[in-house]
C-alpha cells in the first residue's frame, strides 16, 4: 500500500440547527475550508483536482433524502468522478476515513475528498413541539426492527446497557466518574470556537441534571448537531509534487464490527470492536497496545456518552480493564495526570462529542481532522503540547455500538520516533 | 443590498406501508400469538448446540441448521435500564424499564420490556429473576409479552388485559 497523508482539513461550526443551510450547502462550506487549508500549507488545488470522494452520511431520515451523497456530489461540482457513500451509524466518520485511505493507498486516486455531513434537526416532533424526540426516533430505526425497536430501544439505552454491564463487572464507571468526563469535555470545548456546548460546569451540575436513561443524565449525553467536516487525502507522490509543508500521515487505520445484538455478546460490559480496531490500527502504525499511552500525544475519542469514554480508556489500551473510572477521578486537577487537557494523555482536547456536539457523519471526520491539526500545531486556542508527533481518532456507533474504527496519525517527526 | 436572512420551512413526512414477512423466524411469532409459547432455536451440530434467543434458523457460529425448541418462560436479567427520555414513538410511555434477559436454557439474551409495580433500578438489576406475562390481545409481535419480577407475577396476570403463559 502507498503512504497516505491528510493535506487539507475543513470543519464547519457544530450547531444545534442551521436554518440558513441545507446538508449539501454545509458540505460545500467544509470542502471549501479544506481546499483553503490545503492551499495554506502549500498545495495549489481546486475541487477540480480532487479525483474521487468518499461520503460519510449516516441517516437518510435526517436529510429527508435517500442517497444524499449524489445530491451533494452535484453541489460540490464533483460530477463525472467516483463518489461512494459510507453509512456505519455513529462510526460513519471513522469508516469513511478508512475507505478514503484505501482509495488513495490502493492507487485508485492521488487526491481524494473525504467528507462527512449531517443535518438532523429538521426532524420535528409535533407532540412535544421539539426536535429531539423525532431525531431520536429517526436514529432508533437503526435498532433491529423486529426484536429491539418495538421495545423502545434507542441510542442512550443501547450504550447504557454496556456501561451498566461494565459497572456490574468492575464497580465502575460510577456516576461521579462519568460526571468527570462531562466536566472535562464541556470544559475543553470552551477554547474551541466550533463547539456547540462549551460549558464550565462541576460534577454536581452533572449529577443534578435531568435523568435520561438510568444512570445517564442530560450532561452525560452529547447533543445532536449539524455540521460538515472534510479532509483531503493525498498520496506520498502527490504530497511531494504539490510541496505540502506539513503533511499528517495516516499510519494506521482499522475497524471491527462486533455483534449488533448486545444479548449475543459474552461480555456485555465490553466493546470488543474497540479492542480489535485499536490493536490492529496500532500494529499497522508500528505502535504497541500495552504502551500506547506513552506513544501518542492525544486521543480524540468517541464520547457520545460520558460512560462510554471511560470504558474506551480501557478498550483502547490506555489503562487496564476496570481502571478507567479511577484514572479520570484520581487525576482531577493534577497536572500531568489522567485524560485531562494538561494530563499524561489528553482525551478530546477539542471537547469531543459532549463538548462539540455529534453531527453523526461529520463527527469522526472532525475528530480525525482535530487530531491532525494538533499534530500540525494548527489547532488554535485548544492546541496542546506535541512531543511524540502521534495522535489517534476513534469512532464508534450503530446498534449496540457495534461499529468501531481507530485512526492513527503522525507528523514528520512522529514517523521517525520510536 | 443586504437583507436579513429568512428561512423557508415546510411540514413534511416520509411514510411507507409494509406487509412485512418474518421469513424463517415466522414460527416464533405465530407460536407467541396463538399459544403463548416462546420458541428459541438450537444448533443441530452436536459440538456447537448453541441455543439462540431471539431465534435463528441457521447457526451463525457454525453454519449448521438450527431446530426449534420451546424455551422456559423464566429467566435472569443480565443488564437493564430505566428510560426517562426517549423517541417520539415512546415518549408517552416513560418511564419504562428494558433489559436483556437470558431465558433459562438460552445461550443469548433477549431484549424485552421489564414491567414492575415498583420501577426502580434495584428491582430490575442484574441477577433478578423474571417471568413472561402475555397480553390477552396478541398480534404476533414482540409487544405481545413482557417480563415482570417473579414475585409480582401473580399480580400482573390477575389484571384484565394480561395473562400467564404456558
Amino acid at each position: 500500500m502507498r503512504k497516505v497523508a491528510i493535506i487539507g482539513i475543513g470543519i464547519t461550526p457544530f450547531r444545534a440547527r442551521y436554518l440558513d443551510k441545507t446538508y449539501f450547502e454545509l458540505a460545500f462550506d467544509a470542502t471549501k475550508l479544506a481546499l483553503e487549508d490545503a492551499n495554506k500549507i502549500g498545495a495549489e488545488i481546486t475541487h477540480k483536482d480532487l479525483e474521487s470522494t468518499v461520503y460519510g452520511i449516516y441517516n437518510e431520515l435526517f436529510e429527508r433524502q435517500f442517497m444524499p451523497d449524489i445530491f451533494t456530489n452535484s453541489y460540490l461540482g464533483m460530477n463525472n468522478k467516483p463518489g461512494t457513500r459510507v453509512a456505519t451509524g455513529g462510526a460513519t466518520g471513522g469508516y469513511t476515513v478508512r475507505m478514503a485511505y484505501a482509495e488513495v493507498a490502493s492507487g485508485l486516486s492521488d487526491l481524494c475528498l473525504c467528507i462527512g455531513l449531517e443535518k438532523c434537526n429538521d426532524c420535528y416532533d409535533e407532540q412535544t413541539g421539539t426536535t429531539t424526540p423525532e431525531v431520536l426516533n429517526a436514529i432508533a430505526y437503526s435498532a433491529d426492527m423486529t426484536y429491539e425497536y418495538p421495545m423502545g430501544m434507542m441510542a442512550a439505552s443501547s450504550y447504557v446497557s454496556m456501561v451498566n454491564a461494565h459497572f456490574e463487572e468492575f464497580g465502575n464507571p460510577t456516576e461521579e466518574h462519568m460526571a468527570y468526563v462531562s466536566v472535562k469535555n464541556h470544559g475543553n470545548a470552551i477554547l474551541n470556537p466550533k463547539a456547540q456546548s462549551p460549558m464550565k460546569i462541576t460534577v454536581e451540575d452533572v449529577m443534578n441534571s435531568r435523568i435520561i436513561c438510568y444512570p445517564f443524565k442530560m450532561l452525560d449525553c452529547c447533543l445532536y448537531s449539524e455540521a460538515s467536516a472534510a479532509l483531503i487525502l493525498a498520496s506520498e507522490e502527490k504530497v511531494k509534487e504539490l510541496g505540502i509543508e506539513k503533511p499528517i500521515w495516516i499510519t494506521g487505520v482499522a475497524a471491527a464490527n462486533t455483534d449488533c445484538f448486545i444479548g449475543n455478546r459474552e461480555d456485555m460490559g465490553r466493546l470488543y470492536s474497540n479492542i480489535y480496531a485499536a490493536k490492529a490500527a496500532y500494529k499497522m502504525a508500528g505502535l504497541n497496545y500495552d504502551k500506547i499511552k506513552q506513544q501518542i500525544d492525544l486521543a480524540e475519542l468517541h464520547d457520545a456518552f460520558s460512560g462510554q469514554e471511560v470504558i474506551s480508556y480501557e478498550e483502547l489500551g490506555f489503562v487496564p480493564f476496570g481502571e478507567g473510572g479511577p484514572w479520570i477521578e484520581k487525576s482531577f486537577e493534577k497536572p500531568g495526570e489522567g485524560p485531562w487537557i494538561d494530563g499524561e494523555l489528553p482525551c478530546c482536547p477539542c471537547g469531543g462529542l459532549i463538548g462539540c456536539g455529534h453531527a453523526v457523519g461529520a463527527t469522526g471526520i472532525m475528530s480525525t481532522g482535530e487530531a491532525a491539526l494538533q499534530l500540525r500545531g494548527d489547532a488554535g486556542k485548544h492546541q496542546i503540547a506535541i512531543e511524540k508527533g502521534r495522535s489517534i481518532a476513534h469512532s464508534i456507533g450503530g446498534p449496540g455500538a457495534a461499529y468501531a474504527a481507530v485512526i492513527v496519525m503522525a507528523n514528520e517527526e512522529g514517523l521517525k520516533k520510536p | 443590498m443586504s437583507e436579513e436572512f429568512q428561512a423557508h420551512e415546510i411540514r413534511d413526512r416520509i411514510k411507507i406501508d409494509y406487509k412485512y414477512t418474518f421469513g424463517g423466524q415466522s414460527r416464533f411469532f405465530i407460536e407467541l400469538m396463538k399459544n403463548k409459547k416462546l420458541l428459541g432455536t438450537k444448533c443441530t451440530k452436536k459440538s456447537c448446540g448453541k441455543a439462540w434467543m431471539p431465534p435463528r434458523i441457521n447457526c451463525s457460529e457454525c453454519y449448521s441448521p438450527a431446530d426449534w425448541i420451546e424455551m422456559k418462560q423464566t429467566g435472569t436479567i443480565e443488564v437493564s435500564t430505566i428510560v426517562w427520555y426517549t423517541t417520539s414513538a415512546f415518549i408517552k410511555a416513560i418511564p419504562y424499564g428494558i433489559g436483556f434477559i437470558k431465558l433459562d436454557g438460552a445461550d443469548t439474551a433477549l431484549l424485552q420490556g421489564i414491567f414492575s409495580e415498583n420501577l426502580v433500578p434495584s428491582k430490575i438489576k442484574k441477577g433478578k429473576r423474571v417471568k413472561a406475562v402475555f397480553s390477552k390481545e396478541r398480534e404476533g409481535k414482540m409487544t405481545d409479552f413482557f417480563f415482570v419480577p417473579e414475585d409480582e407475577y401473580e399480580n400482573w396476570i390477575s389484571k384484565a388485559e394480561f395473562e400467564g403463559g404456558v
